[in-house]
């Protein structure tokens, strides 16, 4: 995967967290992923497809990293990872695939994006379909920590 | 004025009710997809409504407002992650007052309204 199609997933992360939370995640590193184990406790993963492109993105939060950013989305102070929270973490993943799709789209590459799945459990799996490498983004939001996995396979190039 | 939001997060229709009743708006109802949304049609004054739902999605529902000799004039914002300009077209096309991609924040959805119900 190319730089040119993680940015974009990288500025609708800020750009969603920025406007609904009011807080501007800081970015760490970048790396492969080399296993199909997620490191959160709850997961919301969005897949995207058209005729040249397949890909996912996921975003996969501690426990508490997930009730902070429900209580800053909702006002709600919750401790369990309930449907609530569930629905939550679906609905972010779904913010930041749309705008990532939004900044894609502008550049020339269009595609569908699927209804959030949200997977919850220690140490869970999430298969990605794309048979390309997955890049793990780690973020801080203040004290707490979360990832972005993004993969995309494409057979057609951006335009500047 | 009562207000009908209507999307199939529970979170974001949360969200969007506290934006609304901050902005003194209380009298607000709810509704998770289109077909919830027609049956709850009687006395709203403005409808703000998703586009991906299941059962029935916003444009849809935009249509069959649209089309309804009761509710056709009802002020409808859109509200979604759709964001790319054919399709905010389409939904400017079939009748929809205005249109504002998620992420959003309070002083965009203020102004949103205050415009379209002038």
């Amino acid at each position: 995967m190319e730089v040119q199609y993680i940015n974009p997933f990288i500025s609708a992360m800020n750009k969603t967290l920025e406007t609904m939370l009011g807080i501007l995640p800081k970015r760490g590193q970048p790396y492969l992923k080399n296993n199909k184990i997620t490191e959160g406790d709850i997961s919301g993963l969005i897949g995207f497809a058209e005729k040249n492109i397949i890909g996912s993105v996921a975003i996969s939060f501690p426990q508490e990293t997930a009730l902070f950013v429900y209580e800053k989305m909702t006002g709600d102070k919750l401790t369990t990872l309930n449907r609530d929270v569930q629905d939550s973490i679906g609905e972010l993943a779904n913010i930041v695939a749309g705008s990532a799709k939004t900044i894609l789209s502008g550049k020339g590459l269009s595609f569908h994006i699927s209804i959030p799945t949200v997977i919850v459990g220690k140490n869970h799996h999430i298969s990605h379909k794309a048979e390309t490498p997955i890049v793990v983004i780690p973020f801080h939001l203040q004290d707490f920590t979360f990832i972005m996995e993004v993969t995309m396979k494409i057979s057609k190039q951006l335009s500047d | 004025m009562k207000i009908l939001v209507v999307d199939d997060s529970i979170t974001m229709r949360r969200i969007i009710v506290n934006h609304l009743k901050q902005g003194g708006y209380n009298n607000v109802i709810e509704a998770g997809n289109g077909v919830e949304a027609i049956s709850h049609m009687a006395g709203v004054d403005l409808l703000l409504t998703d586009w991906n739902m299941p059962v029935m999605d916003g444009l849809t529902l935009v249509k069959e407002i649209r089309k309804s000799p009761t509710f056709s004039s009802v002020p409808i914002i859109m509200i979604t992650t759709e964001g790319a300009k054919a399709e905010v077209l389409e939904a400017l096309k079939n009748g929809v007052n205005d249109y504002i991609v998620k992420p959003f924040s309070k002083g965009t959805l203020a102004e949103k309204i205050q415009k379209v119900m002038e």
